[in-house]
């Protein structure tokens, strides 16, 4: 039996199980599907917009100090200034891993990131291909795009980012210039700049397009499994900046994330269970004994001493909900931070900078990151919960996505790592 | 066309939230313009499908092998796989079924007609010219492994034939078509393990899955075999017995797929699902229970073992895996191949066999990594067996056989059991 089963394979639920493995726990991944890595730009986004989404934030890590005092149920308030350290650990773990993070050059300060659609992208750490990005920085932009290719239209970015008073161009090269397929995904041209012979050919007229003094924008399918060799390829050949601006899903930067780490995850013996939606589970007391998922036959159990669920929120499929206005946890049926009434859910305008109600409902948890019931009381000795399944945080609003991930994933993990485990026999 | 509602399969239409992940994945779309991914042949191209519409749009489905990797990887739960077999389903009602895919779905009479003589079958079939003729004629691939007719008689002969252990415990065996008709073996070694354990095997009468049908979208006729092994089977449920079958994908219909696909989901199928089960599953369910005898004799061998797509749509875990890690010296190493390729009957085509053996590559170039020590390989699916057989030239065998040597009842390499008379 293994001592702790992570619910969920997305960014938290991958550095949780990193995490516990690490600290020498048997740890197994039990996963409805793939996770939402492979939807987001692979950066890592602490706090974007505070107070709202009207408010840029320059320095995160100060602003969340603000954050915290005025919100004191707020993921980040709970994790007791541990943020910092696990941003240093997770960029050093990219390191390891071959997939290099860095943040501003001006250290703490946020980056600002073009996204496909030429907007101003904050957020705190990203993968070296995307750093030259950065809209700080003074050198022109080129913009390049392969045509045919789907959602990646380099004169709407460079339009856009001109409009916010960039100096950007765009350029289209012909898409057979790396593949002779007719309709493919961003993954497969990934896989397709993995062949030396094709990235010489991109770089040749790459090289015919860049002006001196220009970075050039590409979007993110410069390689994948030979990622590192591709990037370093083309700046040398083409012998400018290159820059990766993340595409719409599936995202190559989130894959590349997500393969790095599952390799991680193999090498320590953590194994991930696929498509093992849970529909169930056995507590006695104030245990989980195990959860159940669906399969063929009949319920497949997993047993296990712990179990830290990082299912995610109402995108991530972690909380449900229905016309009735009925709202509950996937897993566990745990108690949720929800509002009372669906007329409550939204506020009147879509947009509205505030956000709305809903996406800050979630699961409560204590300070070792334990759901708790309404009275504040722990739900489960052996459970923990992680990342976007908690409450009170609109980390969409916010761009703290996957900085709450990272430090609640580490911290539940840890905390769930260090009580002993007692036998559930 | 079948009248079923679209109701369990159709609904998780809605779940889509159009991220890629399954075209991200797919095998074949990694390998093809001819099939452009489950998103867009399924969930996408649905939306043009609903009632109303005459004809089906679009054909590319066609070029789906029905592997499920996209249903595996689908973090929202839209059952791809499926739609897309209805949409298959529903081009052969509009247009009718190539001869070829009406003889693929008929492989239990085919081997019931080639065991009459099957010297004489293996012969006119299996030679060059014939096969040059079935592909230019009716379009079967002329390289494809399809199985040779056993020379041994069928495995319900060899069943009747011998003494059987009677026993106040008794498990009733579904062997499948391809056990019975070119791999007899398997059955031997399924029921060497069951009597080995102190079980009485009964072998009821019983036909085709339908799975053969059902992935080539002939869903009415695939509805009758169907209905007729409810019948079949379904007084040995209703008394308790387990029934277990050695064909995972066999298994797999009989529990769901069959089910879902047709639309057919009532008291009998749930009564039926509950009974049946995968031989190593079913094991593995014995060892939970600390009955399984676990004195198994060493197996010194690395052996790679391919994790078949059918066994992992059962979402069942690693059954083989778990019970093959109690032999002592077996090094068993798991793949992760997304699928061999052939997938049902989707690699006998002639147009579909190169894309097949693309797909398949992965597999096979799993097992040659794991080096000349492996000279065996194991995947709970026949299918999958020879298609590796076939792209790596290296003897491939059940699961349940590898049990039934590691109890000392069965010769990997000659391929029959202990106890049978040299030939």
């Amino acid at each position: 039996m293994v001592d702790l089963i992570v619910v969920g394979a997305g960014l938290t639920g991958l550095i949780a199980a990193y995490t516990a493995a690490k600290m020498g726990q048997q740890v197994k991944i039990v996963t409805k599907g793939l996770g939402a890595t492979h939807w987001h730009a692979g950066s890592i986004d602490v706090l974007g917009y505070y107070p709202d989404d009207a408010m840029p934030v320059t320095r995160p890590l100060e602003m969340i100090q603000d954050l915290v005092r005025s919100q004191p149920r707020h993921p980040y308030a709970i994790l007791d200034g541990t943020i910092p350290d696990a941003l240093k650990n997770f960029a050093a773990l990219t390191q390891e891993i071959g997939l290099p993070y860095a943040g501003a050059a001006n250290f703490g300060d946020n980056l600002w990131l073009p996204s496909p659609v030429g907007a101003a992208r904050p957020t705190f750490l990203a993968p070296d291909a995307q750093l030259a990005g950065d809209l700080r920085r003074s050198e022109p932009m080129l913009i390049v795009g392969l045509r045919g290719m789907r959602d990646f239209y380099p004169a709407l970015i460079a339009e856009n980012l001109t409009k916010q008073g960039q100096r950007a161009r765009a350029a289209f090269l012909p898409r057979d210039l790396i593949t002779d397929r007719h309709d493919i995904n961003t993954v497969q041209l990934a896989y397709a700049l993995d062949d030396p012979a094709r990235r010489s050919k991109l770089a040749a007229e790459l090289k015919k397009l860049a002006q001196p003094g220009e970075r050039i924008g590409l979007p993110a399918i410069l390689g994948i499994d030979a990622h590192a060799a591709a990037m370093s390829d083309l700046q040398t050949q083409v012998g400018a900046t290159i820059f990766e601006i993340p595409t719409l899903s599936p995202s190559v930067p989130g894959v590349r994330l997500t393969n790095a780490l599952r390799n991680q995850l193999r090498q320590l013996g953590v194994r991930v269970e696929i498509n093992a939606a849970v529909i169930g589970f056995h507590a006695e007391g104030d245990r989980v004994l195990w959860i159940e998922s669906d399969a063929s036959g009949r319920p497949l159990k997993h047993r296990a001493g712990k179990f830290l669920l990082a299912t995610g929120g109402i995108l991530g499929g972690g909380i449900d909900s229905d016309h009735t206005g009925k709202v509950w946890e996937v897993v566990l049926n745990l108690p949720l931070a929800v509002p009372r009434e669906r007329g409550q859910w939204f506020r009147a305008r879509f947009f509205d900078p505030a956000g709305h109600p809903i996406f800050r409902a979630g699961v409560s948890v204590n300070r070792k990151f334990q759901p708790i019931d309404a009275q504040g009381a722990r739900v489960y000795v052996n459970v923990w919960a992680a990342g976007n399944i908690l409450a009170h945080a609109d980390p969409i609003l916010e761009r703290s996505l996957e900085g709450i991930a990272l430090a609640t994933g580490i911290a539940a993990a840890r905390n769930a790592s260090e009580q002993s485990t007692v036998s559930s026999e | 066309m079948h009248t079923a509602s679209w109701h369990s399969v159709g609904m998780t239409l809605d779940e889509c939230i159009k991220c890629n992940i399954c075209t991200t994945y797919c095998p074949v779309a990694a390998v093809t313009d001819k099939f452009p991914g489950p998103k867009y042949a399924g969930p996408q191209a649905q939306r043009f499908r609903e009632c109303g519409q005459l004809k089906s749009p679009d054909i590319s489905v066609d070029y789906c092998c029905a592997c499920r990797v996209c249903n595996e990887v689908c973090p929202s739960g839209v059952k791809i796989a499926e739609i897309n077999a209805r949409a298959k389903a529903q081009i052969v009602a509009d247009r009718g079924i190539p001869l070829r895919n009406w003889f693929f779905g008929r492989n239990e009479k085919l081997g019931k007609i080639g065991s009459y003589a099957p010297y004489l079958a293996n012969l006119g079939f299996h030679n060059p010219f014939s096969r040059y003729m079935a592909e230019k004629i009716m379009g079967v691939a002329r390289h494809a492994p399809i199985p040779r007719w056993s020379t041994e008689g069928s495995f319900e002969a060899w069943f009747r034939r011998m003494p059987r252990l009677k026993s106040d415990k008794k498990v009733v065996y579904f062997h499948g078509c391809s056990t019975n008709y070119y791999e007899p073996q398997v059955g031997k070694a399924a029921v060497a393990v069951l009597e080995h354990l102190g079980y009485e095997v009964i072998v009821p009468p019983q036909n085709c899955c339908a799975l053969p049908m059902l992935n080539n979208g002939e869903f009415p006729a695939a509805e009758k075999l169907f209905r007729s092994n409810i019948a079949k089977l379904l007084p040995y449920a209703d008394q308790g017995y387990p029934i277990v079958g050695t064909s995972v994908s066999c298994v797999l219909v009989l529990r769901e797929e069959a089910s879902e696909m047709l639309d057919i989901e009532n008291d009998q199928t749930r009564r039926l699902r509950s009974a049946l089960w995968d031989m190593s599953e079913w094991l593995r369910d014995l060892l939970e229970q600390d009955k399984l005898d676990t004195d198994f004799r060493e197996l010194k061998m690395v052996l790679p073992y391919h994790v078949s797509c059918q066994a992992r749509a059962h979402r069942m875990g690693r059954p083989s895996l778990d019970v093959m890690s109690l032999i002592p010296g077996l090094d068993v190493r798991e793949g992760s191949a997304r699928c061999c390729g052939l997938a049902g009957t989707y690699g006998y085509k002639a147009e579909k066999y190169d894309i097949a053996m693309k797909v398949g590559e992965e597999a096979f170039r799993f097992v040659r990594a794991q080096g000349d020590a492996a000279r065996i390989v194991t995947s709970d699916s026949e299918i999958c067996r020879w298609q590796l057989e076939h792209g790596t030239h290296k003897f491939c065998r059940a699961p349940i056989e590898i049990f039934a040597a590691a109890y000392g009842l069965y010769d990997l390499d000659k391929r029959r059991l202990i106890t049978e008379k040299q030939k």
